[in-house]
């Protein structure tokens, strides 16, 4: 990507139910793009510690030295997960603000919203796209249920694929109701452990938010 | 100046939760004070908050706010400015002072977001120009007055706003700490009408020197509070 400053850094939100795998989702779709020469900084809004975002700073910057410890910024939402990304993003864009002059060079900011209910979504003034996941384990009556999360979000991912026969998820039902309900929107499934997906994953940010057609050729595929 | 025939409207606007200022996710101490048994009623939360205005937020950021709005009143840039760096530097935990800039900032930009295309609003640029350049730090109760002296609302009612949203955003954090509930929440403010209101009408002489603030305990439960490994709240 380019290295010239940058005064609009493309955001990335991220959001969904406790649990569903988002600061794992984070943690390897970074590798991913850094591979294709992304650079990211990342905030992570949780409801009662600073736990994801130290995470973060072990896996992502201290272990793999992918970005520099002080790109992960952890934020306490004060029990309100869903005002910290919508109705009163304030600290968030002060946040990314800050962000923005530690390195204006970057190439998206990814923010990954405390754990919530399906009615939470983005202002548009933080994320400008939107991936809402859900996990199999939660029911594969998830997608069927709706929620502004799951029917608005930018591309809905279902996690945890693998655990689907274990807990009894039956992932064509999980497709159909996900077809269903967002229409013409895009969703894809997903295996955080395994990292099955990702590069798909990927592409679809680097073309729908990122814009750039050159990067969209996975590393696995090279 | 920007014509204003009613500055209650913009006042309410100011003082609603729903305004973006980031004012939920604060609890100035009183997380830890109540994890630490040292709030564990209603009554202790009323007493908490009438502490700490007498003896933080009225004798410092409130008097802060008052030389702040007659600094934009006489568009005085460097007083204000000063006026921020002075009230920055009284804040000793580091949580405090930066939730105090990025409420600060963010609603700056909401009030420049609102002032958009009225006649009166170089003020604001010039003083956000000051924040971006690193100049001053852009401190929630200077941006107040920034934003009252913008939408023409009065000295004493912005104060009595200042006021009541540091005892609503207390309450509020109370509920969501399960200490009490909502009925109590209500009488907590009910009962900070008089005393705030005596306060404010206390209407004495100040300059600059005069600001103030005296709460260690709290000041340390706030510094102990940002060393956390688990906590709801920012402060």
């Amino acid at each position: 990507m380019q290295s010239s400053k940058k005064t609009n850094t493309a955001k990335l939100g991220i959001g969904g139910p406790v649990g569903s795998g988002k600061t794992r989702l984070i943690e390897i779709l970074v590798p991913v793009l850094k591979k294709r020469g992304i650079r990211c900084g990342i905030i992570s809004n949780d409801v009662i510690s600073k736990e994801d975002a130290e995470r973060m700073k072990r896996t992502l910057a201290t272990e793999s030295k992918l970005m520099p410890e002080d790109l992960i910024i952890g934020i306490a939402t004060g029990g309100c997960p869903h005002t910290a990304v919508r109705e009163d993003p304030t600290i968030n864009l002060a946040v990314i603000e800050e962000i923005q002059q530690k390195d204006p060079t970057l190439d998206l900011i990814i923010i990954e919203s405390g754990g919530d209910n399906v009615m939470t979504t983005f202002s548009p003034a933080l994320a400008d796209y939107f991936i809402y996941i859900i996990d199999v384990s939660g029911g594969d009556k998830y997608p069927r249920k709706g929620g502004l999360g799951i029917q608005t979000c930018d591309l809905l991912v279902i996690n945890k694929t693998d655990l689907a026969p274990h807990v009894g998820a039956n992932l064509d039902d999980m497709e159909r109701d996900a077809k269903k309900i967002r229409i013409d929107k895009p969703y894809q499934f997903l295996n955080c452990k395994t990292g099955e997906g990702i590069e798909k994953l990927a592409d679809r940010i680097i073309s729908d938010l990122l814009f750039d057609k050159e990067l969209l050729k996975s590393t696995v595929d090279k | 100046m920007y014509m204003n025939t009613n500055h209650e409207f913009h006042l309410m606007q100011l003082s609603d939760s729903f305004f973006p200022s980031g004012m939920f996710s604060m609890s100035s101490g009183l997380e830890l004070l109540i994890n630490n048994k040292k709030i564990t009623n209603w009554n202790d939360v009323l007493t908490f908050i009438i502490e700490q205005i007498e003896f933080q937020i009225y004798p410092c950021d409130c008097t802060v706010l008052s030389f702040a709005l007659t600094g934009v009143k006489n568009n005085d840039l460097n007083t204000v400015v000063n006026i921020d760096k002075k009230y920055y530097s009284m804040k000793f935990a580091k949580e405090i002072r930066n939730s105090s800039t990025r409420s600060g900032k963010q609603v700056l930009n909401s009030i420049i977001h609102m002032m958009e295309n009225h006649d009166n609003s170089d003020f604001l640029y010039e003083f956000n120009k000051k924040i971006e350049s690193k100049e001053t730090p852009g401190t929630y109760p200077v941006i107040l007055a920034v934003g009252a002296v913008c939408l023409g609302i009065p000295l004493e009612s912005i104060t009595r706003m200042l006021l009541y949203s540091f005892s609503s955003s207390i309450v509020s954090a109370a509920i969501r700490l399960g200490l009490i509930q909502h009925l109590d929440a209500q009488k907590i403010l009910k009962l900070l009408a008089e005393p705030i209101n005596k306060l404010i009408l206390t209407n004495e002489e100040k300059n600059l020197e005069d600001i103030w603030q005296l709460t260690p305990l709290t000041e340390i439960y706030q510094m102990n509070h940002e060393r956390n490994e688990s906590r709801m709240f920012m402060t």
